[in-house]
């Protein structure tokens, strides 16, 4: 690729005074963790090919590639995981064989997942005293609580110890994580898309945290493929492509169309344009919808909002503000304690998602392992799910499986799924072809209403565009989009017309084009606070 | 890879691997058998005789199919719909007991009352399994605790029966009368336990493969097994689909304590006709790793050990006990080799296709055994 396969460490050094360091002892030039070559095999594909990488004493790393590029076996590898064929990996200027993560942890190298490894009925403390070495007594407790408290002072990380996890937000388990790991004497930090879920308040405070870090004399490795992050945190970048270092470079000396450009292998428009369409009739109508929980509590409330033929609806907010809850009650799922659901001015009176689907609605679930594929069942199947009873592929209760087998086919065709055939399970297609199998099942029965829950959760730019320009097709083709995300850049990217969500209300319904980010962000975490 | 080539490839290593796993716990059984003293050719031969040798043993070993069969395919049906159930046993006995009142209470001739004695089985069977599967549905009850226990309570109501209401008052065993022959299976050989329900086997196993590959119920049932919540996202109930296969394998298991009354070799019914069939179905289930077709081979194999080691206990004097060890040996090899074949594919799987996927981060919860 570029030859880089010798030392990683071909970029200037300059990188690192551009940011100040505390600890003024020369640290920084020291290398904290080193990769050399590391290659990993598995039967027919190589995950990691020759990968070279170092990370610094006092600085942020970033680790840029798509989904499918490596990072996260990398990463396994590093954290002992797995066993890489070939390489070295030299920790602290000591050439180390990981062994299992407490190896790793030992070594000073702590993981934080994107999944938190956390148990939700226990306090902070207790979480943290959680050691898998060893399991201190609960005579201990007190001074782990104590240790924490001071820990969370010195490090910036706002956590009462005797908090319940399952009492914490998303960016306050992110914290216990961290805090965990550096309980346990972690210095080097590995954070694996740590910004999945968090608010724009809580994404500057984790990095504020991290450069910190970095200006304490400690590293961190940052996982993502999402550009933004990256500048204004990381000192350097290594770009992984097909599990080969495309190149690593100092983040000053580049930009995000140049990143982008590295990180897929050509050109990328960035910013998808967001077509006008001229609104036509109502199609979603939704009046005073309200729901209650299983305690009284209401996590719906008064909801009103309209979505016309031609146009992206947006509904901006943290995630847990009653998107879910919102979206089941217009699928049919949950039956909502007040208010009215029409779409194409019939109102949804029969609560089940047949009858939404019969009546020309789609969804794009928000969660694709649990809600929008079945991943153990043929792509055929997963094709046929929303349409298995129609008469076109049964007859007295027998599946014709040639016709739906030829519309499986097509389909797959129609929007490039990625499969060997139709009868691989769907767990052997990576995200973004699941996703566009999704697609493909919800679109192509030419719906509405489409509801686009998080549609691009996990996916890789080429993914999300062409996630993106689907949703714009059926908006240009008259159909009507609701946009439910966490992601404020995406209900700006795509939004004609969106409201903001905070517990379980329309803050404000806003133009998509004029609204103002810091005024949404606002709106969004100021009413967090709230809540 | 071609279509056809990759599900053969799927299926061919699960055959593969079940005939590995009965390999290996007969090798292992023939240890015990060799370290008893009995020489391995003497050994073998006297399984195999007991099994195979004679039409009397072959009969014996063919009759014994039936019932593994049938509550095998019983598994598969719930397993498939994501229900587990060990209401086997229960069944059976609730199925034999509505066969009792229907051979004895009804006259009719042959055609008419077997066919109906056969379908008081089956209803006697799903009506039993709807206890648990109603307890599930509508109160959230799980239903291997459910049927468990009901299977203790199947046990104290055929005693009850077979001494109290349809006792037969010429013997002080706790006997029904005899069953008229117009409501038993015909004999398919002349005095051997072989009758003409044998062609349940492959009409049953062929039916339920029908079912659940090529229908909307059976679609239906695989997607609730696959995710309750996609199936939901799909439009269908899993309460729905759930109690429709508990229900349809309470009817198999009670087709199954049919044949064990109606085509027995006594023609009273007595009370424990339901023998271990009704565990041992699952492990033959398991054998078959769910596969409906697979499991007529399978259940030709436990049915030949529980036949050949009875015979083995008279000839050479080894205890049939050993052919509990045995069949407990394939249940725990087969579950071990799904396990390291789960891990195999896992890690095959990272391999194919269009590059590695994402590894999901490791969990702390054991992985599901599939």
């Amino acid at each position: 690729m570029f030859g880089d396969s010798g030392e990683g460490v071909n970029v200037e050094d300059s990188s690192v005074a551009q940011q100040p360091s505390t600890s003024g002892t020369g640290v920084e030039s020291q290398s904290a963790l080193r990769l050399v070559g590391i290659t990993k095999r598995f039967p027919g594909v190589l995950a990691n090919d020759r990968v070279s990488l170092d990370v610094r004493k006092g600085e942020v790393l970033g680790l840029l590639g798509e989904n499918g590029a490596g990072k996260s076996t990398l990463m396994n590898v590093v954290y002992g995981l797995q066993r890489p064929d070939e390489g070295q990996i030299v920790v602290n200027g000591k050439e180390v064989e990981i062994r299992s993560p407490q190896h790793a942890l030992e070594l000073g190298l702590g993981m934080v997942h994107q999944h938190f490894m956390l148990i939700p009925d226990m306090t902070v403390a207790e979480n943290v005293a959680l050691a898998p070495s060893a399991l201190p007594g609960l005579s201990r407790l007190k001074e782990v609580e104590r240790e924490v408290d001071e820990l969370s002072r010195r490090f910036g990380l706002q956590v009462d110890p005797c908090a319940t996890i399952q009492d914490l937000t998303v960016g306050a388990r992110q914290r216990v994580e961290i805090l965990k790991l550096l309980y346990r004497g972690a210095d080097l930090l590995i954070l694996d898309e740590p910004t999945a879920a968090l608010t724009p308040a809580e994404w500057h405070e984790l990095s504020r945290f991290l450069r910190g870090m970095a200006d304490q004399g400690r590293s961190v490795i940052f996982i993502t493929h999402k550009l933004d992050e990256l500048f204004g945190l990381v000192d350097r970048c290594t770009v992984l492509r097909d599990g080969r270092v495309v190149d690593t470079v100092n983040i000053g000396d580049t930009d995000k169309p140049a990143l982008a450009r590295m990180m897929v292998g050509r050109e990328v428009t960035l910013r998808v344009e967001r077509p006008i369409v001229p609104a036509g009739k109502t199609v979603l109508e939704v009046k005073n919808l309200s729901l209650e929980d299983e305690e009284g509590r209401l996590v719906l409330d008064d909801i009103n909002f309209e979505v016309h033929e031609g146009e992206v609806f947006g509904v901006a907010g943290v995630a847990g503000n009653g998107q879910s809850e919102l979206v089941d009650c217009l699928i049919g799922l949950r039956n909502p304690t007040n208010g009215g659901i029409h779409l194409d001015g019939e109102l949804l009176t029969a609560q089940d998602p047949a009858t939404f689907t019969a009546a020309g609605g789609a969804l794009v679930p928000e969660d694709r392992h649990r809600e929008a594929v079945a991943l153990e069942l043929s792509v055929l199947d997963n094709m046929l799910m929303k349409e298995y009873q129609s008469s076109r592929y049964s007859t007295r209760g027998v599946i014709n499986f040639d016709a739906a087998r030829e519309h499986a086919d097509k389909l797959v065709r129609d929007y490039d799924v990625k499969t060997p055939n139709t009868d691989v399970p769907v767990r052997m297609l990576s995200g973004g072809n699941q996703q566009k199998l999704v697609l493909a099942r919800e679109l192509s029965r030419d719906p509405r209403l489409v509801i686009a829950f998080q549609p691009t959760r996990g996916l890789d730019v080429g993914a999300i565009e062409f996630v993106y320009g689907e949703l714009n097709d059926k908006k240009k083709a008259g159909g009507a989009v609701l946009l439910i995300s966490f992601e404020l850049d995406e209900i700006f990217t795509m939004a004609d017309r969106f409201a903001v969500m905070v517990g379980g209300r329309f803050r404000e319904i806003l133009e998509g084009g004029k609204a103002d980010p810091e005024r949404v962000g606002l709106l969004m975490g100021g009413a967090e606070v709230a809540a | 890879m071609s279509r056809a080539r990759a599900r053969l490839a799927g299926g061919g290593t699960d055959f593969v691997l079940s005939v590995c796993v009965a390999m290996a716990a007969l090798l292992v059984a023939m240890i015990f058998v060799v370290a008893a003293g009995v020489s391995f050719s003497r050994g073998a031969s006297a399984f195999v005789d007991g099994a195979f040798g004679s039409q009397l043993n072959l009969a014996g070993t063919l009759a014994k199919m039936v019932p593994l069969t049938l509550v095998a395919l019983g598994w598969i049906v719930v397993f498939k719909a994501g229900r587990f159930h060990v209401g086997f046993p229960g069944q059976i006995l609730i199925g034999g007991l509505l066969v009792s009142v229907v051979a004895l209470k009804i006259h009719l001739p042959a055609g008419i009352h077997l066919p109906l004695t056969i379908l008081a089985g089956a209803v006697g069977g799903a009506l039993f399994a709807g206890i648990a599967a109603w307890l599930w549905a509508k109160r959230g009850v799980n239903e291997i605790l459910s049927t468990l226990l009901l299977n203790l309570v199947a046990v104290q109501i055929l005693a009850w029966w077979v001494r109290g209401p349809f006792h037969d008052k010429t013997t002080p065993l706790p006997l029904t009368a005899p069953l008229p022959n117009t409501s038993r299976w015909p004999e398919l050989l002349v005095n051997t336990d072989l009758h003409w329900d044998i062609v349940l086997v492959p009409v049953v196993a062929g039916a339920i493969s029908f079912l659940l590959a090529r229908t909307l119920f059976g679609f239906r049932t695989r997607l609730v097994g696959a995710g309750e919540q996609v199936a939901r996202h799909a439009g269908i109930s899993p309460e729905g689909v759930g109690t429709r296969a508990i229900l349809l394998s309470g009817a198999l298991a009670g087709l199954a304590g049919a044949s064990l009354v109606i085509a027995g070799s006594t023609a009273p019914m007595g009370e424990d006709f339901g023998s271990n069939y009704g565990f041992t179905g699952i492990a033959v289930a398991l054998l078959a790793r769910n596969s409906p077709i697979a499991s007529i081979p399978a259940a030709l194999l436990f049915a030949a050990l529980e036949q050949g080691g009875g015979v083995m206990e008279g000839t050479v004097g080894i205890s049939s006990s050993l052919v509990d060890f045995i069949q407990g040996l394939m249940i725990v090899l087969v579950l071990a080799a799904t396990t390291i074949l789960y891990l195999l594919r896992r890690r095959h799987r990272a391999s194919r296709g269009a590059g590695p996927r994402k590894q999901p981060a490791p969990k702390p919860e054991l992985e599901p055994v599939r």
